[in-house]
């Protein structure tokens, strides 16, 4: 696997590996434009976010992993 | 967030869960390395935590996540436009049912004739911390994630 590959799923919960990842602070900000990305279901279609976000008034999105 | 999620659906609020990366790796649920495993970490979260919202899964080397500044369990909420109208770096289900309840009048609002400019607030939300919850989590990924944790916040 390519470096950026390895250092995102980091193979242990340890500070300076998963510290790097924190970027809340210069992530894109309300009022902005939504940045989109391609993403699949459970089944393996590809979808991307934009279509997901486009379906309804207000979409919430929730990141997160098995903890 | 299982209930918010149904509870606001025929207010035309759609949620989905974003399956990232494995933030506390473990010898059950161990640092992905395909596509493969990733949807098969993926469905467990439909399978074994019950997640009811419909599940996408990001691309290997976290593009999406990273570009929404990669916290492990974060919440946005998205108008239909795209905007961005809500971020919060964790996730908490009063925290969301909150600005749900005010957004989710925005249309109604419209289309009753208010004219409405966004603004922008800062506040500072307040979560409970789950610590079990937690903990049951992270037994479940082994013990290498509970002992790692263990490491990096000894009084956590």
């Amino acid at each position: 696997m390519d470096d950026l590959l390895t250092r995102y799923n980091y193979d242990s919960f340890a500070p300076e590996k998963f510290e790097p990842w924190m970027n809340f602070a210069s992530s894109p900000q309300t009022g902005t434009l939504a940045p989109d990305f391609p993403l699949w279901r459970l089944d393996q279609t590809p979808t991307n976010l934009n279509e997901t976000w486009s379906q309804h008034d207000f979409t919430i999105v929730e990141f997160g992993s098995f903890t | 967030m299982n209930e918010i999620a149904e509870k606001y659906a025929a207010q035309n609020i759609g949620s989905i869960f974003l399956y990232t990366h494995e933030a506390h790796p473990g010898e059950n649920y161990p640092h992905l390395t395909s596509m493969a495993q990733k949807f098969r970490h993926a469905r467990d979260l439909r399978d074994v935590l019950g997640v009811t919202r419909p599940i996408l899964v990001d691309a290997l080397d976290g593009a999406c996540h990273r570009a929404y500044g990669s916290m492990p369990n974060m919440t946005w909420i998205l108008a239909r436009s795209g905007l961005i109208v809500y971020k919060s770096d964790w996730t908490d289900a009063r925290s969301v049912e909150n600005a749900i309840q005010y957004f989710s009048q925005i249309p109604g609002r419209r289309r009753a004739g208010e004219r409405l400019a966004p603004f922008h607030v800062e506040r500072l939300d307040f979560r409970n911390q789950e610590r079990k919850q937690f903990y049951e989590c992270l037994e479940r990924n082994g013990p290498k994630a509970v002992d790692e944790f263990r490491k990096a916040f000894p009084g956590g």
